[in-house]
C-alpha cells in the first residue's frame, strides 16, 4: 500500500511538472520582439552568381556607317549594332552578295532571292522569302540546363519561339557554348518589301509542332495563283504544314504600311510563344533596294527610299509578353506528346498572365543593349510600334510628344494627325509615330538620357521585380558612350545587371533585411529536460503501479 | 546608284556563290564543311580502309520511336582507326538538316568539325579521315531542337570510347523524362496476394522444417 500513496505522490509532481512545461512552452517557430530587433542578414541566393557587364563590346567595327558589297548602311551607335553583313545579305539578297559576306553570315543561301526589276525601276521585284522556326531555351535531354540559352535579362531564359531567316551552319558560337549566335534570337524578325513586289514566302517548318503563317493587314489573295491556302488558317484553308514540310504563300502588296505575320495554328498559344513578327511593306520609289529583315527589329540600318526623303531615321519597336507558365511547357519535356498536351490541353490560356515584357525580344536591362533610340536635335524619327502581346499598352516618351501618322499601316489625314505623349496599342494594332526632337517645348524639352516605356505598370517590370520589362531609353548621340550606353550616374546599373537582383534575392537600398531571431538554447534546452523528466516519471509510475498489484 | 546597275545586269537570272572557301564548299542546295579526302592525320602513316557510308535523315525515320521528331536510319557507326569515311548524306525531308560531326583533329578540321548540310531534299557526298585512335564522336543536326527531339548519333572509331547519351534506340537520356505509372486495381491485387503468398510460403516451409526435425 505504502507502496502506492509513493506512485500517487508522483502523479501529482508530474501533473505539476506538465503544467509547468506548458508554462514554460518555448516559441519555436516566431516570437514577438522585445526591445532589440533581429540583427538582419544578406537573403540566400542559391544560384551562381553572376553580374554582366552592361555592354560586351564584341563588334565594334559593326557600329561605323560602312559600305559592303555596294549597300551604304547607316551608322548603328547601339552596344549591340546589327551584323552589317546580314544587312548587306538582307538588301541585296542571297544571290548578289560576295563570298566574303556570305562567310561573315549564318544564312542559307536560298534564304533569300531577289530578282527580275518587273516595273523597270532599278530594283528587283520577285522577292523569295524562306522562314524557319526557332526553339530558344528548350528542353534537351543533354543537360538539366535549357538550349540554347537565351537570356532576355540577366538570369531569365523563358522558353520562346520565333521565326528565323532560313540558317546556315552552327547555332552556337562554338561547340562549348550554350549561347546561341547574334541571328537566333526574339523577336520574329520584321520583314520588310516594296508596295507591288511580288513575294513568296516559305515556311520551311524546321520545328517539332505544325505551324503556318497568316499575313495580317497585307495585302493577300484568299488562295494562291495555283489555288492553294493563302491565308494561313488551318479552318479555313489546308490543314497546317507539318513539321519537315513547307509551304509558299504569295503576296503583291498594293497598299503600303506597318502590318503584321504569324502563326495560326493554335493562335493564343503559338503567338504567344512569339511566332508574330512585324511586316512592313515600303512605298514603290525607284532603285528601291529594301532591307527585306531586320533581325531584332529596332534600328533599320538601310531605310526605303520613301523613308529616307521623310526622315533621318527609322526604328521597328515590336512590344511583345510572355506568360512564364506558357513558356515552361517547352522546358519540361523532351517529349513532343507530352509538350504537346502541356502546352495545348493542360496549359490554360483563359486563365494566362504575362509575366516577362519584352521590346525587341529583350527585357530592361538588356534593351539598353540594343533597343535605344538614337536622336540628335532636329531629326524627324520614325518609330513603327506594334504591340504582339494580349494586353494594351501606353507607350510614353519622357521629355517628348510624338505624332501618329499611321494607324494599323494606314496613314492619318494630316490634318486630323494627333500629337500626344502617351500611345494607347491594343493587341495586333500598330501605330507609325513621327518623333521630332526639336527643343520647342512641345515635340522635346531638349537632350537628354529619356526613358521610354509602356506605361501599363505590371510591363515595366520582370515577373514583378523592377526595373524591368519593356523600359528603354531614348539618348541624344552627345550624351551616349563611345560603346553605345548612356552616359549615367556610375552606380547607376549595379544592382540591375546581376541574375540576383531578379531573382528578388538583392536588397534595395541597404545590405541587410530583417531575417530571423536565434533560438533561445537555455530555453529550449530546460523545457526539453523537463518533457523528457514528465516521460520518465510517467513510465516509472506505470510500471510501478502495476509491479504492484 | 551605279552598283544597282551593275547588279542588274545579273538580276534576270539568280546567281549564287557556288564555290570552295576556307573549307567551305556552298550553292544554294546546301553546303560541305572541311570536305578531306586526302590529307592524313599526323598518327595515320596510311588510309586503312575505305569506309562508304550513305546517311538519310528526315522525319520517316523517327517511326518506331514515340515521342521524337527527327532522326537519322541509323545513329551508331563503327569504323577502323584511320579509315577515310565516305559520306552520301541524303536528306528525305523538305526542310534543313545537317550531318555535323565534332571533336576531328583541329589542326585539319577548323574547329574539330565536319559537316554537310543539305537545305531540302537532295543528297550530297564528301569525305573526312578519321584519326588512328579509339574514340567515339558526337554527330548531330544542329538546327533548332533536332538534336534533342531525336537527330544525335555517333561514329566509334576503333573500340570507340564508349556510347554517348541520348541516342535513339541506343542510351538513355542524360536527363530522362519522368512518367506516371498506370496503376489499376490489378496492381494492388496483385500486390495483396503475392504478400499473401509470401506469408503462406514462409508457414509452409516453417511446418516443413518442424516435421523434419520431428523425424
Amino acid at each position: 500500500m505504502s507502496h502506492k500513496r509513493l506512485y500517487y505522490q508522483l502523479i501529482l509532481i508530474t501533473v505539476l511538472l506538465i503544467a509547468l512545461a506548458i508554462w514554460q512552452l518555448p516559441d519555436f517557430f516566431q516570437r514577438n520582439a522585445g526591445i532589440n530587433l533581429p540583427k538582419g542578414v544578406t537573403p540566400q541566393f542559391n544560384q551562381t552568381l553572376k553580374i554582366d557587364k552592361p555592354c560586351v563590346d564584341l563588334h565594334p567595327e559593326w557600329r561605323n556607317a560602312q559600305r559592303i558589297d555596294g549597300v551604304k548602311m547607316a551608322e548603328s551607335r547601339l552596344c549591340e549594332p546589327d551584323n552589317p553583313f546580314d544587312v548587306a545579305a538582307f538588301v541585296l539578297g542571297m544571290n548578289h552578295i560576295s563570298m566574303s559576306t556570305l562567310m561573315n553570315t549564318n544564312i542559307a543561301e536560298d534564304a533569300l532571292t531577289k530578282s527580275d526589276d518587273l516595273d523597270g525601276d532599278g530594283d528587283p521585284d520577285i522577292i523569295r522569302i524562306k522562314l524557319e522556326v526557332l526553339e530558344l531555351n528548350g528542353a534537351t535531354p543533354d543537360s538539366p540546363n535549357v538550349f540554347p540559352q537565351y537570356e532576355i535579362a540577366p538570369g531569365i531564359q523563358p522558353g520562346l519561339w520565333a521565326f528565323s531567316p532560313k540558317l546556315r551552319g552552327m547555332s552556337v558560337k562554338n561547340f562549348r557554348s550554350q549561347k546561341p549566335n547574334a541571328i537566333l534570337r526574339a523577336p520574329s524578325p520584321v520583314i520588310r518589301v516594296e508596295k507591288g513586289d511580288k513575294v513568296y514566302i516559305t515556311l520551311e517548318n524546321t520545328h517539332y509542332f505544325p505551324h503556318t503563317i497568316h499575313f495580317h493587314g497585307v495585302d493577300h489573295a484568299f488562295k494562291t495563283s495555283q489555288g492553294g491556302d493563302n491565308d494561313g488558317v488551318p479552318i479555313t484553308g489546308e490543314k497546317a504544314v507539318m513539321p519537315g514540310k513547307t509551304r509558299t504563300y504569295e503576296l503583291q502588296p498594293r497598299h503600303a504600311g506597318t502590318m503584321l505575320y504569324h502563326c495560326h495554328v493554335q493562335t493564343d498559344k503559338h503567338l504567344m510563344m512569339g511566332l508574330v513578327g512585324m511586316f512592313v511593306v515600303e512605298e514603290n520609289r525607284p532603285n528601291n533596294w529594301v532591307q527585306t529583315f531586320n533581325v531584332g527589329a529596332g534600328h533599320v540600318r538601310y531605310s526605303s527610299a520613301a523613308i529616307k526623303e521623310k526622315y533621318d531615321r527609322e526604328y521597328d519597336l515590336h512590344y511583345q509578353s510572355i506568360d512564364k507558365n506558357l513558356a515552361k511547357t517547352i522546358q519540361q519535356s523532351n517529349d513532343i506528346r507530352e509538350i504537346s498536351k502541356q502546352m495545348h490541353r493542360v496549359y490554360n490560356m483563359s486563365e494566362s498572365n504575362e509575366n516577362y515584357f519584352m521590346l525587341n525580344g529583350h527585357s530592361f536591362p538588356y534593351t539598353l543593349r540594343d533597343s535605344i533610340i538614337v536622336a540628335k536635335q532636329n531629326e524627324n524619327i520614325k518609330l513603327r510600334v506594334a504591340n504582339t502581346q494580349h494586353s494594351n499598352i501606353a507607350v510614353h516618351i519622357h521629355g517628348h510628344k510624338a505624332t501618329i501618322t499611321d494607324y494599323d499601316g494606314v496613314e492619318q489625314n494630316p490634318a486630323a494627325q494627333i500629337t500626344r505623349d502617351v500611345f494607347s496599342i491594343a493587341a495586333a494594332q500598330r501605330l507609325d509615330l513621327k518623333l521630332q526632337t526639336t527643343d520647342d517645348g512641345l515635340h522635346s524639352y531638349g537632350e537628354g538620357v529619356w526613358l521610354f516605356h509602356d506605361h501599363v505598370e505590371t510591363a515595366v517590370s520582370n515577373d514583378g521585380m523592377g526595373p524591368g520589362g519593356n523600359i528603354a531609353l531614348l539618348v541624344y548621340e552627345n550624351m551616349l558612350t563611345s560603346i553605345g550606353l548612356p552616359i549615367l550616374r556610375k552606380d547607376a546599373l549595379d544592382d540591375v545587371f546581376s541574375n540576383r537582383f531578379y531573382a528578388k534575392k538583392q536588397v534595395l537600398w541597404g545590405k541587410n533585411e530583417a531575417g530571423k531571431f536565434p533560438p533561445n538554447m537555455l530555453h529550449l534546452i530546460l523545457f526539453g529536460l523537463l518533457l523528457g523528466a514528465i516521460v520518465g516519471l510517467i513510465f516509472f509510475i506505470f510500471r510501478g503501479l502495476s509491479k504492484a498489484d | 546608284m551605279k552598283l544597282f546597275t551593275l547588279l542588274l545586269v545579273f538580276i534576270t537570272t539568280p546567281v549564287f556563290a557556288g564555290m570552295n572557301h576556307g573549307g567551305m564548299i556552298m550553292d544554294e542546295t546546301g553546303m560541305i564543311m572541311n570536305h578531306n579526302p586526302d590529307v592524313l592525320p599526323k598518327d595515320c602513316p596510311k588510309i586503312s580502309k575505305e569506309v562508304d557510308l550513305t546517311i538519310r535523315a528526315g522525319h520517316k525515320f523517327t517511326q518506331g520511336f514515340a515521342g521524337k521528331m527527327f532522326t537519322y536510319d541509323k545513329r551508331d557507326w563503327q569504323v577502323p582507326g584511320c579509315a577515310r569515311v565516305n559520306v552520301t548524306f541524303i536528306n528525305e525531308d523538305e526542310i534543313r538538316h545537317q550531318f555535323m560531326i565534332h571533336g576531328l583533329p583541329g589542326y585539319m578540321y577548323p574547329k574539330g568539325m565536319f559537316t554537310i548540310e543539305i537545305y531540302g531534299k537532295g543528297q550530297k557526298t564528301a569525305s573526312f579521315i578519321v584519326p588512328s585512335r579509339d574514340y567515339t564522336y558526337y554527330i548531330h543536326c544542329e538546327v533548332s531542337q533536332h538534336t534533342e527531339k531525336g537527330m544525335k548519333a555517333q561514329l566509334k572509331v576503333g573500340e570507340g570510347s564508349g556510347d554517348l547519351d541520348s541516342i535513339l534506340g541506343l542510351s538513355a537520356p542524360l536527363t530522362p523524362d519522368s512518367y506516371p505509372i498506370n496503376n489499376t486495381s490489378i496492381t494492388w491485387l496483385s500486390l495483396a496476394f503475392s504478400f499473401l503468398l509470401g506469408i503462406a510460403l514462409i508457414l509452409f516451409l516453417s511446418d516443413l522444417i518442424r516435421q523434419k526435425l520431428k523425424s
